[in-house]
């Protein structure tokens, strides 16, 4: 069992959900960096 | 204050705001790019917020909730689906290249992208009718579920219910074209975060916390948390894919990206819609603890409803009403519009080869979105009973249709007008095919839909003739 009796399986769902957020994070700070608008 | 009171209160200083945002916006009209785009100038919040808005629509959040209910708490994954692939993902992936595209190809309809990208006129007509009809079934659902929504919290009688949300609808966006869509958009975004963030927060009280709504779940049976659980594998996997995979074809949903200012929006809309859309997994989280609280109900669908009215006051319910009326109309207006240009710009002025004035175009516009408005709303007073397998059945004929010629348009040089025409006739052929056989083996007709088209457009393609190079370089920016 994981955290808040959530089995590991479905607890990673939300490991998921939250690891989204920091890509796209992420993504914008590093992702705009080289790229200019044409 | 009376319980009704205090909705009808809530409700009424709710409408007067759409409508005066729908007025603002046609004082800001000029021509039909503003009709349709709100002449490219939007910025990110508005942008990723009404994103959001346009996709999760009252459907989600009952039916959502209905999952959750039925299936548990697996259905979180459903929601982890929608927030990486129906959200960041389609951000990431096609934003900056259906903004730059479109714009060098001066198209602002799906349809128009698919018959400019791939020379291919014959595409932009088929594209359109098949986008004007599916969406209109789809509008349809939108609708019921709204007037389900008012009747079960206000006792307002469902035909009422429905004709008052659709002619309110209906009023701004003719008015204010996509900027009113936009922008009440992004204010309905609010409305529903904030709606769906006060029946979490209540309901995790009533339950007793996260820990006890999971022992309990546990307690009635291990397949209400464990993944997959209830759902089985095939089950949560392929109903993920439609409801995140599926937004990639989803004109209502792409055209966003045709209308932001420029490419650097995408850099603070990409996260401004992730952690928006994460909100995604509320309503299959209130669903299962529903489960825990009222473990007698007959239709899961009221699975939300009943929760609300049993852990909100009056004022919380009104709220959380106020959140699904927000959910339905923003989703209901963006369809509105793009059906409406589907049919004045593909069918009527290129493929019909009208010759019409600028002027012209806004009033068929605003006349075209009344009137699939007012279709919508005829059906939806007396709906046919499949109207929820007809959701899903839109989503599929529409994604099997533009998905993969859109995202190849986008990234694939290769891809020829042949290969383009085939994907679209063949992809929507066979989910229609599927469904209407019965969907074998419990899979919806979305799979074999999206992968019949994504093989005829791939081997297709390689066997025809590539487009001219100039033309390439031209779309690509290469010149």
């Amino acid at each position: 069992m994981g955290p808040f009796q959530t089995p590991w399986l479905t607890f990673f769902a939300w490991v998921v959900i939250a690891g989204t957020i920091l890509m796209a994070i992420a993504w914008s700070i590093l992702g705009f960096r080289k790229r200019e608008d044409r | 204050m009376s319980e009704i009171g205090i909705y009808i209160l809530v409700l009424a200083l709710y409408t007067l705001l759409l409508v005066g945002i729908g007025v603002i916006a046609s004082k800001r009209m000029k021509n039909s790019e503003d009709f349709y785009l709100g002449g490219r100038s939007v910025g990110p919040w508005v942008t990723s917020l009404s994103f959001v808005a346009a996709y999760f629509s009252s459907v989600v959040i009952i039916g959502g909730g209905g999952f959750g209910y039925r299936f548990g708490m697996s259905s979180i994954w459903v929601g982890a689906a929608n927030v990486l692939i129906g959200v960041a993902l389609a951000w990431m992936v096609l934003g900056r290249r259906i903004r730059l595209f479109t714009a060098r190809l001066g198209t602002m309809t799906v349809p128009g992208f698919l018959a400019e990208r791939f020379k291919a006129k014959e595409a932009r007509v088929f594209a359109a009718l098949v986008i004007s009809l599916f969406l209109i079934i789809y509008n349809v659902s939108i609708l019921k579920g709204m007037g389900h929504a008012f009747e079960g919290l206000m006792g307002i009688p469902y035909i009422w219910a429905v004709l008052l949300s659709g002619a309110i609808i209906i009023l701004y966006v003719s008015l204010g074209g996509y900027l009113a869509v936009v922008w009440t958009g992004f204010f309905q975004a609010w409305v529903m975060g904030f709606g769906l963030i006060l029946l979490t927060f209540a309901s995790l009280k009533a339950v007793g916390g996260l820990t006890a709504a999971n022992a309990a779940l546990q307690a009635m049976s291990p397949g209400l948390v464990n993944t997959p659980g209830e759902w089985g594998w095939a089950g949560l996997i392929s109903y993920s894919m439609i409801v995140s995979f599926g937004v990639w074809g989803m004109p209502q949903l792409t055209v966003r990206f045709y209308s932001i200012k420029s490419v650097s929006v995408l850099r603070v809309g990409t996260v401004v819609a992730t952690i928006g859309g994460s909100m995604a997994v509320l309503p299959y989280l209130n669903g299962a603890i529903a489960r825990v609280l009222h473990p007698e109900l007959a239709n899961a669908d009221l699975a939300i409803p009943t929760l609300t009215k049993a852990v909100l006051s009056p004022w919380g319910g009104a709220i959380f009403l106020a959140g699904v009326i927000a959910a339905g109309m923003s989703t209901f207006a963006s369809v509105l519009i793009i059906t409406s240009g589907a049919v004045v710009r593909d069918v009527v002025q290129k493929g019909l080869g009208r010759q019409l004035e600028e002027h012209q175009v806004v009033r068929y516009s605003r006349l075209v979105s009344t009137l699939v408005g007012i279709v919508s709303l005829a059906i939806a007073l007396r709906p046919p009973a499949l109207v929820l397998v007809l959701t899903a059945f839109s989503w599929a004929a529409i994604s099997s249709t533009c998905l993969w010629p859109m995202l190849f348009g986008l990234y694939w040089k290769r891809a020829t007008r042949w290969g383009v025409l085939s994907s679209m006739g063949l992809g929507l052929a066979s989910a229609l095919i599927w469904i209407g056989i019965g969907s074998p083996y419990g899979l919806h007709g979305f799979i074999p839909g999206i992968l019949i088209s994504l093989l005829a457009l791939v081997l297709v393609s390689l066997f025809t003739k590539r487009l001219p190079d100039d033309h390439l370089a031209r779309v690509f920016g290469e010149q």
